[in-house]
C-alpha cells in the first residue's frame, strides 16, 4: 500500500493529523509532474490542471483507495498544493523580471491560474487569502476552481454541500475578486 | 470589512441580483444605501465584477480532452454534517446491520428486514452530502435500471423509498439518518467476486465458460431492457451457492445508462469512475471519451475482458502497468494496442506463473494451451475488436458461439476464408446428433 493511500485510510477512520500530513507527498508529487511537462512541452504551453492533479492521484496511491472520502480530501490538498507551486513559480518569475514589482492586472483577462500570467495569479491569491478572512468556504471554492480547475459539480461534491450553493457562493466571491482587485489598483 | 458589514454587503448583492430591472435596482440601492454611501460604493462595484462578462474569472477553465477529477465527498468546511452512524438504525422497516461497500453516490449496507417476512438484504443509500439534483437522478436511474429487469442472474430490487417518509414516529426519532435521501433494496447476494471464485474452486475452462455463458444471458436481458451496463467486471459479478449449484449475480448498475427513457447522466463522470476504478476494463470507444455514443457493444468488449481473465488468468492489458502509464498513454494503449491472443499470453507466462493458471483449472499446462488455441482464441479477439462494428452484436451471439464452441460446431468468430463450407457442415451436424453426445465427445477426445 502507498504512503498516500496509508494516509488517507487514516483520514477514513478519523485521525485528526493525517490530512496535514498528505499535503507534503501531494505538493511534492505535483511538483515533479508539472516540472517534468514543462520540461517536455513547447513554450507557451499550459499546463493542464486538472490532469496533472488526476495523474498525481494515479502515482501516489495506484488508484487503490477506491472511497470517495479519500479523494476529497486528496483533490482539496491537491488544490492547495497547485496554489503553493503556482504561486511560488510566478513569485520567482516577477522577482526576476522585474525586481518583484507587480504589473497592473488586466481584469479583463483572468481565467484559471496555469493559464494567467504570474502577475495575475499572485494578485487573485492575494486576493484570495483576504477573502478567506472573510469566508473561508468561498476562498475554498474558489481555490478549488482557480488552482485546480474543478467545475461547480465537482467542487460541491468536493466540499459535500449542493452545487446551488456553490453556484451562490461562486456568484459572490467573484465579484467580491472583481471589486478587491480592481479598489486595490486605485490604492 | 466587519463580520456583519460582509454578510450584509453579500445580502444585499443578491437582494439586488433579483432586481431585473436597472432602474428598480437602482431605487432599491438608494433605498436601503441611504445613510451608507460606503456600502453603496461596495456594492456598486460588485455589481459591476458580477456583469463583467466572461473576462474576468467568467469563462468556464480550459481543459485539453483529459478526464476529470473524480467527485470525491468532504466534510471539509461543512462541520455541521454529523458523521453517518448509521448501524443499528432503520431505514423504513430495514434494520442496518453492517457497511459492506461504498460506490460513488452510494453507499451498501446488509439490512434486516422484519415485516411483511424476516429475511437480509442488500439496502443502497445515497451518501450524506451528495444529494444534489443531479446525483438524485443518477442514483433513481440506477434504481429504475434495476427495477426494470427480471432475471435469475441479476440481483433483483425489492423495494425503494426515501428516508424519513412513511416510517414510523418512534424510527424517525431515533435514526440519525437525515431524511429525505433516496435509497433502494435488493437482494443480497452473499458470493465472491467470479474470478476468485473459479480459481479457488480450480473451475476447468468448460466450467468456467458454463458460467459465463449465464452473465452473456444476464446482459442480453438489460440489454433487451434498454439498459447499458457500462462497468463489467468481476467485483461486479458474484457467484453465490444454491444448493451446491454455483449460480453468477450481476449487481451494481451503478452508471448504467438507459438506451432511452429520462436518465440524466454526466458521461464524463461515468466514464472517469471507470477510470479511476478498472481501466482494464473500458472499451476503446470508452477510453477515447470524445462524446460518441456508447452503446450495448461497449459491454461486448467488457465481457470480452472478462472472458479473457478467467480462461487465461489475466486481463488483455495489465492492470498495474496501464494504470503506471499516466492517463494519456493508458487511453492510447487501449484505443490503439493490439492485445496479445489468451493462448499467446499463456505461452509468454513464466513457468511457475504457468503451472499455477493450469492447475486452477484443473488440467495440465499444455492441454490448457490447446483448449484456448483456435475457437476461444477467436472469440475472445473478436470481442475485443477496437472496431465495434466488428464485435458480436449481441451477448447472445457470443454465448450461442461459445456454445457453438461447446457443442464441436463451427463458431461463426473463426476468420471468414472456409467459413461457407464450415457452416454447411454445421446444418448437417447439428441435425444428425443430440447435443449431450456431441458435447461428451468433444470434451472427452483426446484431439481437443
Amino acid at each position: 500500500m502507498s504512503e498516500v493511500t496509508h494516509i488517507l485510510d487514516r483520514v477514513q477512520q478519523g485521525d485528526p493529523k493525517a490530512a496535514e500530513e498528505l499535503l507534503p507527498l501531494v505538493y511534492e508529487e505535483l511538483r515533479k509532474l508539472a516540472a517534468a511537462r514543462m520540461a517536455n512541452e513547447p513554450p507557451g504551453q499550459t499546463l493542464q490542471a486538472t490532469a496533472l492533479v488526476h495523474e498525481a492521484w494515479l502515482r501516489l496511491t495506484g488508484n487503490a483507495a477506491q472511497e470517495w472520502n479519500s479523494r476529497g480530501h486528496f483533490f482539496a490538498a491537491a488544490a492547495e498544493a497547485m496554489r503553493r507551486i503556482l504561486v511560488d513559480r510566478a513569485r520567482k518569475k516577477a522577482r526576476q523580471r522585474h525586481g518583484g514589482q507587480l504589473e497592473r492586472v488586466d481584469l479583463e483577462h483572468v481565467t484559471i491560474a496555469t493559464e494567467d500570467s504570474d502577475d495575475t495569479v499572485l494578485a487573485i491569491h492575494e486576493a484570495i487569502e483576504k477573502l478567506a478572512r472573510e469566508s473561508a468556504q468561498q476562498a475554498e471554492i474558489v481555490k478549488l476552481r482557480y488552482f485546480a480547475g474543478l467545475e461547480h459539480a465537482e467542487i460541491a461534491d468536493a466540499l459535500g454541500i449542493s452545487e446551488a450553493t456553490v453556484r451562490r457562493h461562486w456568484t459572490y466571491a467573484r465579484s467580491w475578486l472583481y471589486a478587491e482587485l480592481k479598489s486595490s489598483l486605485t490604492r | 470589512m466587519s463580520e456583519t458589514k460582509q454578510s450584509l454587503a453579500e445580502f444585499l448583492f443578491e437582494a439586488a441580483l433579483q432586481k431585473r430591472d436597472p432602474a428598480e435596482r437602482s431605487a432599491f440601492l438608494d433605498g436601503v444605501c441611504r445613510d451608507d454611501p460606503a456600502l453603496r460604493a461596495r456594492l456598486d462595484m460588485l455589481l459591476e465584477g458580477h456583469f463583467q462578462g466572461e473576462g474576468f474569472l467568467g469563462k468556464k477553465p480550459l481543459r485539453a480532452a483529459q478526464p476529470l477529477p473524480a467527485r470525491p465527498t468532504l466534510k471539509l468546511a461543512v462541520p455541521e454534517e454529523p458523521p453517518d452512524e448509521a448501524i443499528g438504525t432503520h431505514i423504513g422497516r430495514y434494520k442496518l446491520l453492517e457497511k459492506v461497500g461504498e460506490g460513488g453516490c452510494g453507499v451498501v449496507y446488509v439490512a434486516e428486514q422484519t415485516e411483511p417476512v424476516r429475511r437480509r438484504v442488500a439496502l443502497k443509500v445515497i451518501k450524506l452530502g451528495m444529494d444534489t439534483k443531479q446525483v438524485v437522478a443518477r442514483f433513481e436511474a440506477e434504481r429504475q435500471a434495476l427495477a426494470m429487469m427480471d432475471h435469475p442472474n441479476i440481483a433483483k430490487v425489492l423495494d425503494a423509498g426515501t428516508t424519513g417518509e412513511g416510517e414510523s414516529p418512534i424510527y424517525n426519532l431515533q435514526s440519525p439518518i437525515s431524511p429525505g435521501r433516496p435509497y433502494f433494496v435488493m437482494e443480497l447476494v452473499r458470493g465472491i467476486k467470479i474470478t476468485d471464485y473459479c480459481d479457488q474452486a480450480n473451475l476447468s475452462t468448460k466450467a468456467r465458460l458454463d458460467l459465463f455463458i449465464k452473465i452473456c444471458q444476464a446482459i442480453q436481458h438489460a440489454h433487451q431492457k434498454g439498459i447499458i451496463h457500462r462497468d463489467i467486471k468481476p467485483s461486479n459479478i458474484l457467484v453465490t451457492l444454491h444448493d451446491g449449484v454455483p449460480v453468477p449475480k450481476v449487481i451494481d448498475f451503478g452508471i448504467a445508462k438507459a438506451t432511452e427513457g429520462r436518465l440524466t447522466d454526466n458521461t464524463v463522470y461515468t466514464q472517469l469512475h471507470q477510470f479511476i476504478g478498472t481501466p482494464a476494463y473500458m472499451s476503446p470507444e470508452q477510453a477515447e471519451m470524445s462524446g460518441l455514443d456508447i452503446d450495448t457493444r461497449s459491454d461486448i468488449y467488457s465481457l470480452g475482458v472478462l472472458l479473457y481473465e478467467l480462461l487465461a488468468g489475466s486481463t488483455p492489458f495489465d492492470a498495474k502497468e496501464l494504470m503506471s502509464q499516466g492517463i494519456d498513454a493508458m487511453r492510447k494503449t487501449i484505443r490503439e494496442k493490439e492485445p496479445m491472443r489468451p493462448s499467446t499470453r499463456l505461452a509468454a507466462l513464466g513457468a511457475d506463473e504457468l503451472t499455477t493458471t493450469a492447475k486452477q483449472r484443473s488440467v495440465e499446462t499444455s492441454k490448457l494451451m490447446h483448449q484456448l488455441k483456435g475457437d476461444l482464441d477467436w472469440i475472445v479477439m473478436k470481442c475485443l475488436e477496437k472496431d465495434r462494428a466488428r464485435r458480436y452484436d449481441t451477448a447472445n451471439g457470443l454465448a450461442m458461439d461459445i456454445q457453438r464452441h461447446l457443442s464441436c460446431e463451427p463458431v461463426l468468430a473463426r476468420p471468414p476464408a472456409g467459413f461457407m463450407s464450415f457452416k454447411r457442415r454445421c446444418d448437417v451436424t447439428s441435425s444428425a446428433l443430440p447435443p449431450r453426445q456431441r458435447l461428451s465427445f468433444c470434451w472427452r477426445s483426446a484431439s481437443r
